[in-house]
C-alpha cells in the first residue's frame, strides 16, 4: 500500500480550495523560468492535495512521501546543478512547498504554507520590480488573507463577498502604515552579506562578445536598458554613443574583448563644454556601466579605463543610480601603447583574402590613413549596401568577404566588423565599441529612454594627431538609424519586432505616458534606497537626516498611526441608539421600578405584566395594553408612529 | 477541555486564570464582555509569522530590495489590524443565558445562551466552551442582532447543575491572535436521577388491585383507529389513514382512570442505596406517566397524591431530583 488508511481527518474543502488557489497564485509569476517539468510537477502536486480532501483518501503514507521528496529535489538539484542561486532557490522551494502540501491536513500545516508563500512572493521581486508585479502582489496578499480567514473558520460557512470583503478592508487599511514604513523604516546601504552567484539567471543585455546576428537578436526586446536625465539641453541624437564595451581580438568570425586595456593611461583633451547627466540603470547582472562618449569621471565604486570604459566594483543586480559628466568634442590618447598598435592592427592569418586585398590596395593607392577611412565609407555608401534586421547567415571563417561581396546586407555587428577589418588590414589601428546608440525622449517627463533595441556596435580608429576617432560604418549606410532610430532606418517591407508598429500608432502618447509612470516608479519606489531616503527626509525635514533621526521618525510615526488606527477602529462602532419603542417601555419599567416592583433580568414583558398587574390591581388594565402595545410593535408589526405615540401617553399618565 | 492558554507555559495560565477570576463580576443572567475583561495574545502561528517576517525584512535590507521591504511592512501591517480585528471580533458582545430543561443524570445539559450585539458589525467564529464541555463556534451575522448557542455539559449527579464559568474566545480572522474572555452566567439546569430499570412493586398503598384493570376509551394510550365522530377531538384525527381512504378517521385510545398507584420509596429493600431507590422510582414514574397509570408518590417526609399529566410527572421528578437536598 502507498496510500494512507483509514478515514481521514482534513479540514474542510473550503480552506483547502483557498490555500490551494492562493499558493497557485503565488507560484505562478515563476513558471515562466521554471522547466515545463516543475511547473508541471507542482500543478499536478496541488490538484492530488485537492483530491485528497475531497475524497478523504490517497493521502501518501510516509514511504511514498520520502520517495517523491527526495526524487523531486535531486531531479532540481541536478537541473540546476546548486540550490543557491536566485532561479534554483526559488524553484526548490516551490517543490517543497508542493510536497509540503500534499502531505496537509491540518490548520497547522496550512499556516505554515501560507507563511512560506510570502517567501516565495518576495524571492518574484528579485527578478521583477514593476507596477504590474506590485498590483500581483496586492492580489495575491488578499488571496492569501482569505485562505488564512478560511482556515479559521473552517467548517463555519460565509458568504464569498463577506470574505472579499474583510479580506480586502484588511489589506486597504493596512496601507497606511505600510507607507510609513516603507518611507521611515531606516536604510542600510549594502548587503549584509555576500550574494550566491546565479549562474542561470538570464536578462536580456549586451553580452561581453559580438559575432554576427547577437545584436540584432538583442534588438527583438523592447525592455529598457537605463534612463538618462540630461541637466541641461539633450544633445542631438546623433551624438548619442552610450558606450559600454570596447573590443579588441577579432578571430575572424568573434570579437571579444581580451585583455583589459590598463597598459596606457586615458589621456583626453576636450572642449570646455561639458554635459552633465544622470543615468538610472536597469539591473543586468554585469559589472559594466554605460557612458556617453566620452565620459570624464567616473561615479562612485566605479573603475575608469584606458578605453575610457567604466566598470562597476559590484554586479548590478538591481536598479543603480550614478552622476556623470562628458565631452561631446574630445580627443584622446594622441600615443599609442605599443601593446595598442600590436593588437589594433591584428588580424587573423587565415581568411578573408578577397578582402585583405581590396584593404592594402586602398592603402597604397591613398597613401594616408584619413582618405582610406573616407573611401572605405564611400565604398559601403556607393556599392548597394542594405541595413536590415534579418541578413542572410554568413557562416564559416570567411564572413567579411560574404558579406562584402556576395550578401551586402547586414546589421551594425556586420559593418562595424568588416569596416574595423577593413582598416586593420589597411594598417590603421582599430577596435570595435558596442553600447547603445540615441534612445527616445519622453516628452511628459523629459528622460531620455534608451532600450534595449537601441543597442550597437560601431568602431574606433586611431588617426595620427587625432587619436581615437569614432567612426561609425553604419551611418553611411543608413543615416537615419543615427540621426532619428532604427525603425525609420529600416526598409518598409522589411522584417521588424512588433512593438516597433505601435511606434507610430495611435498608443504611441499612451505609452510614453505609462513610461513616464514606470520611470517615476522605478526612480522613487524601486530605487528607494539609502541614499535616497537619506536626500529626501533631509529635504523634508530640512535638516541633514542620519539614521538614527530616521529610526526616531519611525517610531513617532508609527507610534502615531497605530494608535489613530486603533482608536478609529475601536471607536467604529455607531452609538448604541436605543430605539424608541423601547426607550418607552424602559420608562414604563423605571416608573413601575419607583413603585416598588423591579422587573426581573430573566422575565419576558407578558410574564413582567402579568405580575405587575396583580401587584397593581388597579392599572391592571394600562399595564396590559402598554405590554401589548409594546409586543405588537417589537415583535410583530411594522412600525406604527401613532402606537408609539399612543404607548408614549399611556406611560406618561400612568399613575400609581 | 478548556484549551489552554497560547504561547504561555500550563502552569503561568492557571496563575493568570486566578488573577482573572477575581476580576470577574459575580455570575448574572446577563453579562458582556468588556476591553478590561477582554484579554489577547498571539498564537503559536503567530509566533511563526512573526519570525517570518524578521527573515523577510533580513532579506529585504541584504538584497536592498524595495517591494521585499513593501511586502514585509504590508504584511505586518496586517497582522497588526488582524490583532485589532480579532480584540473587535468579541468586545462588547452580549450574553444572556435561557431556560434550560431538565435532563437526567448521564445526558447532556444543555445551557441556551443568547448572543448578541449592540453594534452594526458581524462577528466571525466566535467559540465558546467550558471546562467540562466541547468547543461550540458560530457566527454572528450583522443581519442576524443575536444568536442561540446551546452549551451540552454532561450531568453527573442529580440536583441542580450549576453553568460553569465559560470561556468565550476566538482567533479570527487571521489566526495569529487568540483573543478572549471569561464570563459567568447564572443558569441552572435541574438533573434527574438516571432511570433505573426496576419491576414495579404491587403497592399495598393502590386500591385497585394491579394496574392494568379494563380499559375504557380514553386519551392516554393509543389503541387503534375508527371512524370519526363528531366529539372526538380534532387533534386525533389519524392523517396518514385520511391519506388513505380518504374517510375522515381518528385514532383511538384507552385509558386506565381508575387506576391508581403509588410509587413508594418504602416498597424498595431497605438496605437499597438512596441514590438507587431514587432511580428505581423515576424509571417507575418515567413507566407509570407513559402507561396513562395514575401515580402518586410516597418519599420520607413527602407524599404527593395520584394524578397524572405532564406538571404532575415533572412535578414528581423534581422531587426526586432533588431528594436531601
Amino acid at each position: 500500500m502507498i496510500f494512507q488508511t483509514g478515514q481521514l481527518k482534513t479540514l474542510s474543502l473550503s480552506p483547502s480550495f483557498w490555500v490551494v488557489l492562493s499558493l497557485f497564485l503565488v507560484i505562478t509569476p515563476h513558471f515562466q523560468r521554471f522547466p515545463l517539468w516543475i511547473s508541471l510537477t507542482i500543478i499536478s502536486l496541488f490538484l492530488w492535495h485537492l483530491v485528497t480532501v475531497k475524497h478523504k483518501k490517497y493521502l501518501p503514507n510516509k514511504f511514498l512521501l520520502t520517495i517523491i521528496t527526495i526524487s523531486i529535489s535531486a531531479a532540481t538539484i541536478f537541473y540546476y546543478g546548486t540550490i543557491l542561486g536566485k532561479t534554483a532557490g526559488t524553484a526548490f522551494l516551490s517543490i517543497l512547498l508542493a510536497v509540503k502540501l500534499l502531505e496537509s491536513r491540518s490548520k497547522r500545516d496550512y499556516m505554515l504554507l501560507t507563511g512560506i508563500s510570502f517567501f516565495i512572493i518576495t524571492t518574484n521581486f528579485l527578478f521583477s520590480q514593476t507596477i504590474l508585479t506590485v498590483i500581483y502582489m496586492f492580489i495575491t496578499v488578499i488571496i492569501l488573507v482569505m485562505s488564512m480567514i478560511s482556515i479559521d473558520l473552517d467548517d463555519l460557512t460565509i458568504t464569498l463577498k463577506q470574505k472579499i470583503k474583510i479580506s480586502a478592508t484588511l489589506v486597504f487599511q493596512a496601507l497606511p502604515m505600510m507607507l510609513i514604513l516603507f518611507v521611515l523604516f531606516p536604510r542600510i546601504p549594502g548587503p549584509l552579506w555576500e550574494l550566491p552567484d546565479d549562474s542561470k539567471s538570464a536578462r536580456s543585455g549586451l553580452s561581453n562578445t559580438m559575432s554576427p546576428g547577437n545584436i540584432s537578436q538583442l534588438i527583438q526586446s523592447n525592455d529598457v536598458a537605463f534612463r538618462v536625465k540630461f541637466k541641461d539641453k539633450l544633445p542631438p541624437q546623433n551624438k548619442l554613443y552610450w558606450r559600454a564595451m570596447v573590443l579588441w581580438n577579432f578571430d575572424g568570425r568573434n570579437w571579444e574583448q581580451g585583455k583589459q586595456n590598463f597598459n596606457a593611461t586615458p589621456t583626453i583633451e576636450g572642449s570646455k563644454q561639458v554635459v552633465e547627466y544622470t543615468i538610472t540603470l536597469e539591473p543586468h547582472d554585469k559589472k559594466y556601466l554605460f557612458a556617453l562618449d566620452m565620459p570624464i569621471n567616473s561615479p562612485e565604486n566605479s573603475e575608469y579605463n584606458a578605453d575610457f570604459l567604466l566598470r562597476s566594483k559590484n554586479k548590478i543586480e538591481s536598479l543603480y543610480q550614478y552622476s556623470l559628466s562628458s565631452v561631446l568634442n574630445y580627443r584622446i590618447q594622441k600615443k599609442l601603447s605599443a601593446w595598442e598598435i600590436n593588437t589594433g592592427l591584428k588580424i587573423p592569418e587565415t581568411g578573408n583574402p578577397e578582402t585583405i586585398a581590396m584593404a592594402k590596395e586602398w592603402k597604397i593607392k591613398f597613401n594616408s590613413p584619413q582618405l582610406v577611412v573616407n573611401h572605405a565609407l564611400k565604398y559601403f555608401n556607393k556599392n548597394k549596401f542594405s541595413y536590415t534586421l534579418r541578413p542572410p547567415l554568413t557562416p564559416g571563417y570567411n564572413s567579411i568577404d560574404q558579406f562584402l561581396f556576395k550578401t551586402k546586407k547586414g546589421f551594425c555587428e556586420h559593418y562595424a566588423s568588416s569596416f574595423a577589418f577593413l582598416m586593420r588590414a589597411a594598417g590603421i589601428p582599430s577596435r570595435i565599441v558596442i553600447g547603445y546608440q540615441g534612445g527616445e525622449l519622453n516628452p511628459v517627463n523629459q528622460y531620455l529612454t534608451v532600450k534595449q533595441s537601441d543597442a550597437h556596435a560601431w568602431t574606433e580608429v586611431w588617426l595620427k594627431n587625432k587619436g581615437w576617432v569614432r567612426i561609425d560604418p553604419t551611418a553611411s549606410i543608413a543615416p537615419e538609424r543615427v540621426e532619428k532610430n532604427l525603425n525609420s532606418a529600416l526598409s518598409q517591407n522589411d522584417y521588424r519586432p512588433f512593438y516597433m508598429y505601435l511606434d507610430n500608432g495611435p498608443f504611441k502618447k499612451l505609452i510614453l505616458y505609462w513610461d513616464a509612470i514606470d520611470n517615476s516608479w522605478k526612480q522613487w519606489v524601486v530605487g528607494y534606497n539609502s541614499k535616497l531616503q537619506h536626500e529626501f527626509l533631509s529635504s523634508i525635514f530640512n535638516t541633514d537626516m542620519n539614521l538614527s533621526d530616521i529610526a526616531i521618525a519611525m517610531v513617532i510615526m508609527m507610534f502615531f498611526s497605530g494608535m489613530i488606527i486603533t482608536f478609529y477602529l475601536l471607536k467604529s462602532t455607531p452609538k448604541i441608539s436605543v430605539d424608541p419603542l423601547q426607550k418607552i417601555y424602559n420608562q414604563f419599567c423605571s416608573k413601575l421600578s419607583k413603585n416598588g416592583l423591579t422587573r426581573n433580568v430573566y422575565e419576558g414583558p407578558v410574564d413582567f405584566s402579568l405580575r405587575a398587574a396583580r401587584f397593581f390591581p388597579e392599572q391592571k388594565n394600562s399595564i396590559e395594553l402598554i405590554t401589548k402595545i409594546y409586543i405588537n410593535l417589537k415583535f410583530k408589526s411594522k412600525h406604527n408612529n401613532k402606537l408609539v405615540e399612543k404607548m408614549k401617553q399611556m406611560v406618561r399618565t400612568l399613575k400609581f | 477541555m478548556l484549551s489552554r492558554l497560547p504561547v504561555i507555559p500550563a502552569s503561568m495560565s492557571s496563575y493568570i486564570e486566578k488573577w482573572a477570576d477575581n476580576r470577574m463580576p459575580k455570575p448574572n443572567y446577563t453579562t458582556s464582555i468588556i476591553r478590561q475583561r477582554l484579554y489577547i495574545l498571539p498564537t503559536k502561528h503567530g509566533v511563526t509569522f512573526f519570525i517570518i517576517l524578521v527573515l523577510l525584512l533580513t532579506g529585504a535590507i541584504n538584497y536592498e530590495n524595495s517591494l521585499a521591504f513593501m511586502l514585509t511592512f504590508l504584511f505586518s501591517s496586517i497582522c497588526f489590524l488582524g490583532m485589532i480585528y480579532s480584540h473587535q471580533n468579541i468586545n462588547n458582545l452580549n450574553f444572556r443565558s435561557l431556560a434550560t430543561k431538565p435532563v437526567f443524570v448521564g445526558q447532556s445539559a444543555l445551557f441556551p445562551v443568547r448572543i448578541k450585539t449592540n453594534k452594526k458589525q458581524s462577528h466571525f467564529s466566535i467559540c465558546l466552551e467550558t471546562e467540562k464541555s466541547p468547543v461550540v463556534r458560530c457566527n454572528l451575522l450583522q443581519q442576524q442582532d443575536e444568536i442561540n448557542i446551546i452549551i451540552p455539559i454532561e450531568a453527573s449527579k442529580r440536583g441542580y447543575f450549576n453553568l460553569e464559568k465559560i470561556k468565550i474566545s476566538t482567533e479570527f480572522p487571521l489566526g495569529l491572535f487568540h483573543a478572549w474572555s471569561w464570563i459567568n452566567l447564572k443558569s441552572k439546569c435541574l438533573v434527574y436521577p438516571a432511570p433505573e430499570k426496576h419491576p414495579f412493586q404491587l403497592s399495598q398503598h393502590s386500591n385497585k388491585s394491579g394496574i392494568y384493570s379494563q380499559q375504557q376509551p380514553g386519551y392516554d394510550d393509543f389503541s387503534g383507529i375508527r371512524e370519526y365522530q363528531k366529539e372526538d377531538p380534532p387533534n386525533h384525527l389519524a392523517w396518514k389513514a385520511i391519506a388513505k381512504t380518504g374517510v375522515l378517521q381518528t385514532k383511538q385510545f384507552h385509558s386506565n382512570i381508575d387506576d391508581e398507584i403509588y410509587l413508594n420509596w418504602f416498597d424498595l429493600a431497605d438496605t437499597m442505596p438512596t441514590e438507587r431507590r431514587l432511580s428505581i422510582i423515576c424509571y417507575w414514574v418515567i413507566e407509570a406517566e407513559k402507561q396513562g397509570i395514575k401515580y402518586g408518590l410516597k418519599l420520607p417526609a413527602l407524599n404527593i397524591d395520584p394524578d397524572s399529566g405532564l406538571h404532575h410527572y415533572q412535578n414528581c421528578l423534581k422531587e426526586l431530583a432533588l431528594f436531601g437536598k
